[in-house]
């Protein structure tokens, strides 16, 4: 039940994206789906965020119409960084966790850059500067929504102490 | 110390599990996108992969008939006689390796010789593996794009074509010989000029097809490249007729045995230039 969770989830990252992003100009910059790598990451099981990672990443490449990896990859050595971090760090704070987000953001966009370099031998610089702004509405939409969160947990902890 | 060490595995379980996550995302990627040459990434880097493998394995091969030919077998034989029979041991290493030698000599000439004739870049390569099944037809060669090698480079062997290269990596090359199920190409009989298509059926005859029934094509013809396929140069032999007979379509069933031996090589040409042309006045 777990796991069709997951993976339920991560499709429903990816369509919510899309149908944002196609009447809200701003949500073509956010990453939905790294949003939910880091509430599995920090929330739930650091493993399971990597196969989170995984799955929403070749859904993305799925979507994109790109050659299935490029964001399976980019993805699972995000929700990795992401997993490290808040295994080694306190994140409770909205700079900490806007500063993870944001730069597990750009680390993915940045990886499926250099694949891109790598393996097909093409670089697009305006997909680094849009990288960049999907980083930082990421990371602040991301600690918004895990906060909005946060409180939720506190309300229901409340009422059942 | 177990307890401690197995604790330290469950929390490093993340990195055991990430790194094989990430591999399998990038043999995904090779898999569908293509290397420049035109094949997919995945077979480039298992070639590439293997070079190391096939050069070492070809390497303790040769060190290991050397060895068992020249050493261990001998020895065995070696305890009745004294300096009589030192000497005769010593006669027969040296006449066997003056033997191969030899018959190295005599095909690197023709190789040589080969290599003047035609008037195209070529370079000279190894034969270091072959595919397990023989009906696959399938060589590996010890040049690849590092020494100018290209896919569809025509290969010869000492006295005729043997096939043609078709996955280049950077050290190593897969060649596709001629008697291959999918190889075939431009040929003309020599004597009377017949244009067909010379394939291969994964036996050691080639089929020649397209020649009409009118044409004098005999036992002991000689067939040679016709240019006509944009990969191989004109009048490069291939092989002899070894039965021709009427067919019951409009075109002769022929039958050609090539000439160089294909279970047997050793030593092949490359050539690194493309262009189609005269290599020996056949036209």
């Amino acid at each position: 039940m777990k796991y069709l969770f997951l993976a339920v989830s991560s499709f429903l990252a990816i369509v919510a994206q899309m149908i944002a992003g196609n009447n809200f100009f701003l949500f073509n910059f956010l990453d939905l789906s790294l949003i939910l790598i880091a509430y599995w990451a920090f929330y739930r099981n650091r493993t399971e965020a990597l196969f989170v990672g995984s799955l929403t990443g070749i859904l993305l490449d799925a979507a994109f119409g790109w050659p299935l990896g490029y964001n399976g990859f980019s993805k699972t050595l995000a929700a990795f960084a992401i997993g490290q971090a808040a295994k080694r760090f306190n994140l409770d704070g909205f700079g900490v966790r806007f500063a993870l987000i944001s730069a597990a953001s750009f680390l993915s966009s940045l990886t499926v850059s250099g694949l891109f370099i790598l393996l097909q031998r093409s670089t697009n610089t305006l997909y680094l500067e849009a990288s960049l702004i999907q980083s930082l509405i990421t990371g602040v939409v991301g600690v918004l929504m895990l906060s909005l969160l946060d409180s939720y947990h506190k309300v229901q902890a409340n009422r059942a102490g | 110390m177990s307890i401690e060490f197995s604790g330290k595995l469950k929390e490093e379980r993340a990195l055991f599990i990430v790194i094989p996550l990430l591999l399998l995302h990038l043999i995904l990627i090779s898999l569908q996108v293509e290397h420049p040459g035109g094949s997919l990434l995945f077979r480039n880097w298992v070639l590439l992969a293997s070079a190391p493998f096939l050069e070492v394995s070809a390497s303790i091969h040769r060190a290991a008939a050397y060895a068992w030919t020249n050493y261990v077998v001998l020895r065995g034989a070696r305890t009745q006689n004294d300096l009589l029979q030192k000497r005769v041991e010593q006669l027969t290493l040296r006449e066997d390796a003056l033997r191969q030698m030899e018959v190295e000599n005599v095909r690197l000439r023709q190789l040589l010789s080969l290599k003047e004739t035609v008037p195209l870049e070529t370079v000279g390569a190894r034969v270091v593996g072959r595919v397990p099944d023989y009906l696959a037809n399938i060589v590996y060669i010890d040049r690849g794009a590092d020494d100018g090698v290209k896919a569809n480079a025509p290969v010869l062997a000492a006295t005729a074509v043997v096939g043609r290269t078709i996955l280049v990596s950077r050290f190593n090359s897969q060649v596709q010989l001629i008697t291959n199920t999918y190889a075939s190409l431009g040929v003309m009989v020599e004597r009377t000029r017949s244009p067909g298509v010379l394939s291969g059926s994964g036996q050691p005859l080639l089929s020649l097809d397209y020649i009409s029934n009118s044409e004098q094509v005999e036992p002991d013809d000689v067939v040679v490249t016709s240019g006509l396929d944009g990969l191989f140069p004109k009048g490069l032999r291939i092989g002899r007729v070894v039965q021709s007979q009427r067919g019951k379509s409009a075109f002769r069933v022929i039958r050609v045995e090539p000439f160089a031996d294909l279970l047997r090589l050793e030593e092949v040409l490359v050539l690194l230039t493309g262009s189609v042309g005269e290599s020996r006045g056949a036209g």
